[in-house]
Protein backbone atom coordinates (compact mmCIF):
# COMPACT_ATOMS: atom_id res chain seq x y z
CA UNK A 1 0.00 0.00 0.00
CA UNK A 2 1.17 3.28 -0.70
CA UNK A 3 1.40 6.32 1.07
CA UNK A 4 -1.97 8.02 -0.05
CA UNK A 5 -3.76 4.53 0.42
CA UNK A 6 -2.29 4.30 4.06
CA UNK A 7 -3.42 8.05 4.73
CA UNK A 8 -6.96 7.10 3.18
CA UNK A 9 -7.12 4.08 5.97
CA UNK A 10 -5.94 6.19 8.70
CA UNK A 11 -8.12 8.72 8.34
CA UNK A 12 -11.73 6.37 7.17
CA UNK A 13 -10.70 4.69 10.75
CA UNK A 14 -10.57 8.26 12.44
CA UNK A 15 -13.95 8.41 11.21
CA UNK A 16 -15.21 4.99 12.07
CA UNK A 17 -14.03 5.93 16.20
CA UNK A 18 -17.16 7.62 17.08
CA UNK A 19 -19.36 4.94 15.67
CA UNK A 20 -17.39 2.26 16.95
CA UNK A 21 -17.45 3.62 20.58
CA UNK A 22 -21.35 4.16 20.05
CA UNK A 23 -22.11 0.86 19.18
CA UNK A 24 -19.84 -0.69 22.07
CA UNK A 25 -21.34 1.64 24.51
CA UNK A 26 -24.11 0.19 22.94
CA UNK A 27 -23.62 -3.59 22.99
CA UNK A 28 -22.46 -3.21 26.60
CA UNK A 29 -25.10 -1.56 28.33
CA UNK A 30 -27.94 -3.38 26.34
CA UNK A 31 -26.04 -7.01 27.73
CA UNK A 32 -25.87 -6.17 30.93
CA UNK A 33 -29.68 -4.25 31.29
CA UNK A 34 -30.48 -7.94 29.57
CA UNK A 35 -28.44 -10.14 31.53
CA UNK A 36 -30.12 -8.21 35.45
CA UNK A 37 -33.61 -9.56 33.84
CA UNK A 38 -32.63 -13.04 33.17
CA UNK A 39 -33.11 -13.24 29.55
CA UNK A 40 -31.11 -16.12 28.18
CA UNK A 41 -27.52 -15.71 26.80
CA UNK A 42 -28.23 -16.61 23.19
CA UNK A 43 -31.35 -13.56 23.29
CA UNK A 44 -29.10 -11.48 24.64
CA UNK A 45 -26.38 -12.07 22.41
CA UNK A 46 -28.97 -11.51 19.53
CA UNK A 47 -30.28 -8.56 20.97
CA UNK A 48 -26.99 -7.12 21.62
CA UNK A 49 -26.50 -7.41 18.08
CA UNK A 50 -29.63 -5.59 16.95
CA UNK A 51 -28.56 -2.94 19.31
CA UNK A 52 -25.37 -2.55 17.86
CA UNK A 53 -26.38 -2.43 14.60
CA UNK A 54 -29.34 0.06 15.45
CA UNK A 55 -25.99 2.28 17.37
CA UNK A 56 -24.18 2.25 14.30
CA UNK A 57 -26.75 3.85 12.74
CA UNK A 58 -27.32 6.67 15.19
CA UNK A 59 -30.34 4.64 16.68
CA UNK A 60 -30.54 4.74 21.04
CA UNK A 61 -30.56 1.24 22.12
CA UNK A 62 -31.97 2.21 25.42
CA UNK A 63 -35.88 1.73 23.96
CA UNK A 64 -34.05 -1.41 21.82
CA UNK A 65 -33.54 -3.34 25.29
CA UNK A 66 -36.58 -1.93 27.16
CA UNK A 67 -38.69 -3.58 23.90
CA UNK A 68 -36.64 -6.98 24.42
CA UNK A 69 -37.27 -6.90 28.43
CA UNK A 70 -40.89 -6.38 27.43
CA UNK A 71 -41.18 -9.36 25.05
CA UNK A 72 -39.25 -11.60 27.62
CA UNK A 73 -41.68 -10.56 30.30
CA UNK A 74 -44.74 -11.49 28.06
CA UNK A 75 -43.32 -14.82 27.09
CA UNK A 76 -43.11 -14.47 23.76
CA UNK A 77 -40.48 -17.06 21.31
CA UNK A 78 -36.93 -15.44 21.63
CA UNK A 79 -37.52 -15.67 17.45
CA UNK A 80 -40.37 -13.50 17.53
CA UNK A 81 -38.66 -10.97 20.05
CA UNK A 82 -35.67 -10.47 17.89
CA UNK A 83 -37.93 -10.73 14.69
CA UNK A 84 -40.06 -7.69 16.01
CA UNK A 85 -36.97 -6.04 17.75
CA UNK A 86 -35.51 -5.44 13.90
CA UNK A 87 -39.06 -3.97 13.05
CA UNK A 88 -38.59 -1.32 15.18
CA UNK A 89 -35.24 -1.09 14.96
CA UNK A 90 -35.55 0.13 11.32
CA UNK A 91 -38.57 1.97 12.03
CA UNK A 92 -36.56 3.92 14.93
CA UNK A 93 -33.94 4.61 12.11
CA UNK A 94 -37.13 6.15 9.87
CA UNK A 95 -37.96 8.29 12.81
CA UNK A 96 -34.54 9.75 14.19
CA UNK A 97 -34.42 11.21 10.21
CA UNK A 98 -38.43 12.43 11.06
CA UNK A 99 -36.87 13.77 14.20
CA UNK A 100 -33.78 15.52 12.51
CA UNK A 101 -35.80 16.54 9.10
CA UNK A 102 -37.98 18.45 12.14
CA UNK A 103 -35.15 20.27 13.33
CA UNK A 104 -33.44 18.23 15.98
CA UNK A 105 -30.05 17.07 15.15
CA UNK A 106 -29.05 15.58 18.21
CA UNK A 107 -32.48 14.27 19.63
CA UNK A 108 -32.45 11.80 22.50
CA UNK A 109 -33.18 8.50 22.77
CA UNK A 110 -37.12 9.19 24.16
CA UNK A 111 -37.64 11.45 21.55
CA UNK A 112 -36.92 8.76 18.76
CA UNK A 113 -38.62 6.31 20.67
CA UNK A 114 -41.88 8.45 20.73
CA UNK A 115 -41.39 9.07 17.14
CA UNK A 116 -41.15 5.54 16.08
CA UNK A 117 -44.30 4.59 18.20
CA UNK A 118 -46.12 7.43 16.54
CA UNK A 119 -45.15 5.89 13.21
CA UNK A 120 -45.52 2.75 14.32
CA UNK A 121 -49.39 4.31 15.24
CA UNK A 122 -50.29 5.86 12.07
CA UNK A 123 -48.19 9.30 12.13
CA UNK A 124 -46.25 9.64 8.93
CA UNK A 125 -42.80 10.89 9.23
CA UNK A 126 -43.44 14.22 7.69
CA UNK A 127 -46.43 14.75 10.54
CA UNK A 128 -43.70 13.42 12.84
CA UNK A 129 -41.52 16.28 11.54
CA UNK A 130 -44.30 18.79 12.11
CA UNK A 131 -44.81 17.86 15.71
CA UNK A 132 -40.51 17.90 16.49
CA UNK A 133 -40.69 21.40 14.32
CA UNK A 134 -43.43 23.10 16.97
CA UNK A 135 -41.90 22.00 19.46
CA UNK A 136 -38.67 23.05 19.04
CA UNK A 137 -36.81 20.92 21.91
CA UNK A 138 -36.70 17.65 22.67
CA UNK A 139 -38.55 18.14 25.95
CA UNK A 140 -41.56 18.97 24.45
CA UNK A 141 -41.23 17.19 21.07
CA UNK A 142 -41.58 13.55 22.85
CA UNK A 143 -44.98 14.40 24.79
CA UNK A 144 -46.05 16.00 21.77
CA UNK A 145 -45.26 13.16 19.82
CA UNK A 146 -46.96 10.71 22.12
CA UNK A 147 -50.22 12.64 22.85
CA UNK A 148 -50.60 12.67 18.51
CA UNK A 149 -49.93 8.85 19.03
CA UNK A 150 -52.56 8.54 21.55
CA UNK A 151 -55.18 10.96 19.76
CA UNK A 152 -54.75 8.84 16.53
CA UNK A 153 -55.07 5.69 18.66
CA UNK A 154 -58.73 6.91 20.03
CA UNK A 155 -59.85 7.14 16.44
CA UNK A 156 -58.44 10.54 15.18
CA UNK A 157 -56.85 11.29 11.82
CA UNK A 158 -53.31 11.32 12.11
CA UNK A 159 -53.65 14.60 10.19
CA UNK A 160 -56.16 15.70 12.38
CA UNK A 161 -54.24 14.76 15.94
CA UNK A 162 -50.89 16.27 14.20
CA UNK A 163 -52.85 19.74 13.84
CA UNK A 164 -54.02 19.22 17.27
CA UNK A 165 -50.74 19.08 19.05
CA UNK A 166 -48.95 21.43 16.80
CA UNK A 167 -51.44 24.16 17.48
CA UNK A 168 -51.00 23.48 21.46
CA UNK A 169 -47.37 24.28 21.02
CA UNK A 170 -46.96 27.00 18.50
CA UNK A 171 -49.95 29.23 20.75
CA UNK A 172 -47.64 28.04 23.65
CA UNK A 173 -50.56 26.32 25.99
CA UNK A 174 -49.36 25.02 28.80
CA UNK A 175 -47.79 21.08 29.03
CA UNK A 176 -50.35 20.33 31.31
CA UNK A 177 -53.28 20.90 28.67
CA UNK A 178 -51.50 19.31 26.13
CA UNK A 179 -50.83 16.48 28.44
CA UNK A 180 -54.67 16.56 29.29
CA UNK A 181 -55.90 16.55 25.51
CA UNK A 182 -55.85 12.53 25.31
CA UNK A 183 -57.78 12.62 28.44
CA UNK A 184 -60.30 15.13 27.08
CA UNK A 185 -60.83 13.52 24.54
CA UNK A 186 -61.70 10.26 25.85
CA UNK A 187 -64.12 11.50 28.16
CA UNK A 188 -65.45 13.40 24.48
CA UNK A 189 -65.72 9.22 23.47
CA UNK A 190 -67.57 8.50 26.96
CA UNK A 191 -70.38 11.06 26.42
CA UNK A 192 -70.85 9.65 22.96
CA UNK A 193 -68.93 11.77 21.02
CA UNK A 194 -67.49 10.12 17.61
CA UNK A 195 -63.52 10.61 16.71
CA UNK A 196 -64.76 13.00 13.85
CA UNK A 197 -66.74 15.03 16.55
CA UNK A 198 -63.65 14.82 19.13
CA UNK A 199 -61.61 16.06 16.73
CA UNK A 200 -63.80 18.97 15.66
CA UNK A 201 -64.15 20.31 19.21
CA UNK A 202 -60.52 20.16 19.65
CA UNK A 203 -59.08 21.15 16.36
CA UNK A 204 -58.11 25.14 16.31
CA UNK A 205 -60.23 27.41 14.71
CA UNK A 206 -58.33 30.66 14.27
CA UNK A 207 -60.21 33.63 15.18
CA UNK A 208 -62.38 31.97 17.63
CA UNK A 209 -61.60 32.35 21.76
CA UNK A 210 -61.25 28.52 21.01
CA UNK A 211 -61.58 25.42 19.13
CA UNK A 212 -65.28 24.63 18.81
CA UNK A 213 -65.95 27.75 20.87
CA UNK A 214 -65.41 25.68 23.78
CA UNK A 215 -62.53 26.53 24.81
CA UNK A 216 -62.06 28.85 28.03
CA UNK A 217 -58.95 30.74 27.69
CA UNK A 218 -55.96 31.03 30.09
CA UNK A 219 -58.15 31.72 32.61
CA UNK A 220 -59.56 28.21 33.75
CA UNK A 221 -56.26 26.81 32.24
CA UNK A 222 -58.53 23.81 30.31
CA UNK A 223 -57.07 21.98 27.41
CA UNK A 224 -59.12 23.21 24.35
CA UNK A 225 -62.21 21.44 24.17
CA UNK A 226 -62.58 20.67 27.46
CA UNK A 227 -65.80 21.17 29.31
CA UNK A 228 -66.44 23.72 32.01
CA UNK A 229 -66.62 22.31 35.69
CA UNK A 230 -65.25 21.25 38.95
CA UNK A 231 -62.46 19.03 38.59
CA UNK A 232 -60.63 17.20 41.84
CA UNK A 233 -56.69 17.86 41.43
CA UNK A 234 -55.86 16.04 44.40
CA UNK A 235 -57.92 12.98 43.44
CA UNK A 236 -55.79 9.73 41.79
CA UNK A 237 -56.07 10.04 38.13
CA UNK A 238 -57.57 7.21 35.94
CA UNK A 239 -56.79 5.84 32.94
CA UNK B 1 44.23 4.42 58.83
CA UNK B 2 44.90 6.51 61.58
CA UNK B 3 48.63 5.78 61.89
CA UNK B 4 49.17 6.35 57.41
CA UNK B 5 47.46 9.93 58.06
CA UNK B 6 50.40 10.45 60.26
CA UNK B 7 53.17 9.59 57.97
CA UNK B 8 54.69 12.56 56.22
CA UNK B 9 54.72 12.75 52.50
CA UNK B 10 58.49 11.56 52.53
CA UNK B 11 57.59 8.67 55.25
CA UNK B 12 54.70 7.63 52.14
CA UNK B 13 57.12 7.54 49.72
CA UNK B 14 59.86 5.51 51.93
CA UNK B 15 57.11 3.05 52.55
CA UNK B 16 56.49 3.17 48.77
CA UNK B 17 60.33 2.43 47.91
CA UNK B 18 60.71 5.47 46.41
CA UNK B 19 64.04 7.53 47.00
CA UNK B 20 63.66 10.69 49.05
CA UNK B 21 66.81 12.43 47.90
CA UNK B 22 67.40 14.22 51.32
CA UNK B 23 66.36 17.63 52.39
CA UNK B 24 63.11 18.75 53.86
CA UNK B 25 60.64 16.10 52.48
CA UNK B 26 62.90 12.93 53.69
CA UNK B 27 61.81 11.27 56.78
CA UNK B 28 62.74 11.45 60.28
CA UNK B 29 64.19 8.38 62.15
CA UNK B 30 61.34 8.04 63.68
CA UNK B 31 59.26 8.09 60.75
CA UNK B 32 61.49 5.63 58.88
CA UNK B 33 61.78 2.86 62.42
CA UNK B 34 57.52 2.96 62.87
CA UNK B 35 57.49 2.40 58.61
CA UNK B 36 59.72 -0.45 58.77
CA UNK B 37 57.61 -2.09 61.92
CA UNK B 38 54.26 -1.49 59.58
CA UNK B 39 56.12 -2.92 56.61
CA UNK B 40 57.44 -6.29 59.06
CA UNK B 41 53.87 -6.31 60.43
CA UNK B 42 52.42 -6.09 56.73
CA UNK B 43 54.70 -8.94 55.61
CA UNK B 44 53.71 -11.45 58.57
CA UNK B 45 50.03 -10.60 57.54
CA UNK B 46 50.65 -11.40 54.12
CA UNK B 47 51.93 -14.52 54.96
CA UNK B 48 49.12 -15.79 56.97
CA UNK B 49 46.95 -15.38 54.52
CA UNK B 50 45.99 -18.57 52.09
CA UNK B 51 46.23 -18.27 48.55
CA UNK B 52 43.14 -18.23 46.46
CA UNK B 53 42.90 -20.85 44.08
CA UNK B 54 42.30 -21.32 40.52
CA UNK B 55 38.73 -22.40 41.58
CA UNK B 56 37.84 -19.77 43.01
CA UNK B 57 38.47 -17.53 40.38
CA UNK B 58 36.37 -19.27 38.27
CA UNK B 59 33.71 -19.34 40.59
CA UNK B 60 33.54 -15.53 40.95
CA UNK B 61 33.95 -15.32 37.37
CA UNK B 62 30.59 -17.71 36.39
CA UNK B 63 28.73 -15.64 38.63
CA UNK B 64 29.64 -12.31 37.33
CA UNK B 65 28.54 -13.78 33.92
CA UNK B 66 25.14 -14.75 35.00
CA UNK B 67 24.24 -11.67 37.08
CA UNK B 68 25.50 -9.51 34.05
CA UNK B 69 23.15 -11.51 31.24
CA UNK B 70 20.96 -9.30 29.70
CA UNK B 71 17.28 -10.36 29.72
CA UNK B 72 15.61 -10.56 26.24
CA UNK B 73 13.06 -7.97 27.34
CA UNK B 74 15.89 -5.68 28.17
CA UNK B 75 16.91 -4.66 24.60
CA UNK B 76 13.50 -3.68 24.07
CA UNK B 77 13.03 -1.60 27.35
CA UNK B 78 16.65 0.33 26.62
CA UNK B 79 15.47 1.28 23.02
CA UNK B 80 11.69 2.48 24.98
CA UNK B 81 13.94 4.98 27.38
CA UNK B 82 16.60 6.04 25.13
CA UNK B 83 16.05 9.17 23.14
CA UNK B 84 14.90 9.18 19.66
CA UNK B 85 14.96 11.90 17.15
CA UNK B 86 11.50 11.51 15.88
CA UNK B 87 10.19 13.64 12.35
CA UNK B 88 6.59 14.99 12.68
CA UNK B 89 4.32 15.75 9.69
CA UNK B 90 1.68 18.73 11.17
CA UNK B 91 -0.95 17.16 9.24
CA UNK B 92 -0.58 14.00 11.16
CA UNK B 93 -0.31 15.85 14.11
CA UNK B 94 -3.73 17.76 13.96
CA UNK B 95 -5.36 14.91 12.97
CA UNK B 96 -4.67 13.08 15.71
CA UNK B 97 -5.41 16.19 17.90
CA UNK B 98 -8.83 15.42 16.34
CA UNK B 99 -9.37 11.97 17.05
CA UNK B 100 -8.06 12.61 20.56
CA UNK B 101 -10.75 15.72 20.94
CA UNK B 102 -13.22 13.43 19.58
CA UNK B 103 -12.72 10.75 22.17
CA UNK B 104 -12.55 13.42 25.33
CA UNK B 105 -15.85 14.80 23.92
CA UNK B 106 -17.77 11.51 23.61
CA UNK B 107 -16.51 10.15 27.04
CA UNK B 108 -18.01 13.09 29.00
CA UNK B 109 -21.40 12.18 27.65
CA UNK B 110 -21.27 8.15 28.12
CA UNK B 111 -20.01 9.48 31.64
CA UNK B 112 -22.47 12.12 32.57
CA UNK B 113 -25.70 9.73 31.02
CA UNK B 114 -27.85 8.76 33.72
CA UNK B 115 -27.74 5.02 34.58
CA UNK B 116 -31.15 3.54 33.46
CA UNK B 117 -32.19 1.46 35.67
CA UNK B 118 -35.36 0.66 33.84
CA UNK B 119 -36.94 2.13 30.68
CA UNK B 120 -36.88 5.70 31.26
CA UNK B 121 -40.53 7.18 30.33
CA UNK B 122 -41.04 9.61 27.61
CA UNK B 123 -41.60 13.48 28.27
CA UNK B 124 -41.11 13.39 31.75
CA UNK B 125 -38.37 15.58 32.51
CA UNK B 126 -39.38 16.79 35.89
CA UNK B 127 -39.40 14.05 38.94
CA UNK B 128 -43.69 15.19 39.46
CA UNK B 129 -44.95 12.17 39.97
CA UNK B 130 -49.23 12.20 39.54
CA UNK B 131 -50.94 8.99 41.41
CA UNK B 132 -52.90 7.36 39.24
CA UNK B 133 -55.53 4.25 40.21
CA UNK B 134 -55.59 1.28 37.79
CA UNK B 135 -58.77 -1.03 38.27
CA UNK B 136 -60.07 -4.12 36.27
CA UNK B 137 -63.14 -6.00 36.98
CA UNK B 138 -62.40 -9.70 37.46
CA UNK B 139 -63.97 -11.74 39.46
CA UNK B 140 -62.83 -15.05 38.28
CA UNK B 141 -58.72 -13.75 38.83
CA UNK B 142 -56.69 -15.40 41.30
CA UNK B 143 -54.07 -12.06 40.87
CA UNK B 144 -53.84 -8.85 39.17
CA UNK B 145 -51.11 -7.19 38.60
CA UNK B 146 -50.23 -4.04 36.57
CA UNK B 147 -46.67 -4.36 34.75
CA UNK B 148 -45.89 -1.60 31.93
CA UNK B 149 -43.10 0.79 30.93
CA UNK B 150 -42.36 2.18 34.47
CA UNK B 151 -41.62 -0.82 36.02
CA UNK B 152 -39.40 -2.42 33.43
CA UNK B 153 -42.84 -5.02 32.78
CA UNK B 154 -42.23 -6.26 35.65
CA UNK B 155 -45.01 -8.72 36.73
CA UNK B 156 -44.72 -8.90 40.59
CA UNK B 157 -43.66 -5.47 41.41
CA UNK B 158 -47.42 -3.64 41.44
CA UNK B 159 -49.81 -6.22 42.48
CA UNK B 160 -53.43 -5.28 42.81
CA UNK B 161 -55.55 -5.99 45.85
CA UNK B 162 -59.39 -7.29 45.39
CA UNK B 163 -62.52 -5.51 46.35
CA UNK B 164 -66.25 -5.49 46.35
CA UNK B 165 -67.55 -7.73 43.18
CA UNK B 166 -63.92 -8.65 42.04
CA UNK B 167 -62.72 -5.03 41.32
CA UNK B 168 -59.20 -5.34 41.30
CA UNK B 169 -57.55 -2.41 42.11
CA UNK B 170 -54.03 -0.24 43.03
CA UNK B 171 -53.02 3.18 43.18
CA UNK B 172 -49.29 3.86 41.94
CA UNK B 173 -47.56 7.21 41.43
CA UNK B 174 -46.73 7.86 37.78
CA UNK B 175 -44.22 10.59 36.58
CA UNK B 176 -46.07 12.95 34.39
CA UNK B 177 -45.40 11.95 30.36
CA UNK B 178 -46.39 8.69 28.31
CA UNK B 179 -46.60 5.37 30.22
CA UNK B 180 -47.87 1.88 28.27
CA UNK B 181 -49.11 -0.97 30.26
CA UNK B 182 -51.09 -4.19 30.61
CA UNK B 183 -52.61 -5.97 33.82
CA UNK B 184 -51.27 -9.65 34.22
CA UNK B 185 -54.16 -11.91 35.45
CA UNK B 186 -53.08 -14.78 37.58
CA UNK B 187 -49.13 -14.51 36.08
CA UNK B 188 -49.81 -15.44 32.96
CA UNK B 189 -52.62 -13.76 31.23
CA UNK B 190 -51.67 -10.32 29.92
CA UNK B 191 -54.59 -8.30 29.59
CA UNK B 192 -55.27 -4.80 27.89
CA UNK B 193 -57.11 -1.67 29.86
CA UNK B 194 -60.29 -1.33 28.37
CA UNK B 195 -60.82 2.14 29.96
CA UNK B 196 -57.36 3.19 28.46
CA UNK B 197 -56.40 6.22 27.02
CA UNK B 198 -55.80 4.34 23.98
CA UNK B 199 -54.05 0.51 22.85
CA UNK B 200 -51.48 0.32 20.81
CA UNK B 201 -49.93 -2.74 18.99
CA UNK B 202 -46.89 -3.87 21.38
CA UNK B 203 -45.22 -5.38 18.06
CA UNK B 204 -45.60 -8.85 19.45
CA UNK B 205 -49.07 -9.44 18.36
CA UNK B 206 -50.48 -7.95 21.33
CA UNK B 207 -51.89 -4.61 22.41
CA UNK B 208 -50.63 -2.17 25.15
CA UNK B 209 -52.68 0.24 26.87
CA UNK B 210 -51.56 3.69 26.60
CA UNK B 211 -52.18 6.54 29.41
CA UNK B 212 -50.43 9.71 28.97
CA UNK B 213 -49.99 11.67 32.88
CA UNK B 214 -50.66 14.76 32.85
CA UNK B 215 -49.49 17.75 35.45
CA UNK B 216 -52.63 18.02 36.71
CA UNK B 217 -53.74 14.57 38.51
CA UNK B 218 -57.12 14.59 37.11
CA UNK B 219 -58.48 12.31 34.35
CA UNK B 220 -61.96 11.69 34.44
CA UNK B 221 -63.91 12.48 37.80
Amino acid sequence: MNRHGMRALALALLAAVPATLAAQEAGGSVEARLSARGLPADLVHEVQRVATDAAAHGVPAGPIADKAIEGWAKHVPAARIVAALRTFAGRMAEAGAAVRSGGLERAPGTVIAAAAEAMGGGLKPDEVSSVVRAAGTAEEAAPGLSVATSLTAQGLASRQAVTIVVDAMVHKRPMSQLLDLPSVARSMHDEGMSPGEIGDRLLPHHGDDGPGGEHHGDKDDRPPGMPPGPDHPSAPARP
Amino acid sequence: MTERRAFAPGAQRYLDGEPSGGGAAAPSPEERAAADRLAVLARAYAERLEPVSAAMDEAVMAAVRRRGAVPADRGAWRWFVRAHRVSVRPAWVAALAAAAALVVWLAPRRAAAPPRAEPAVAGASAPDTVFVRFELVAPAARSVAVAGSFNGWRTDALPMVRGAAGLWSVTVPLPIGEHRYEFVVDRTRWVPDPTAHAQVDDGFGGRNSVIIVGPKGLVRS
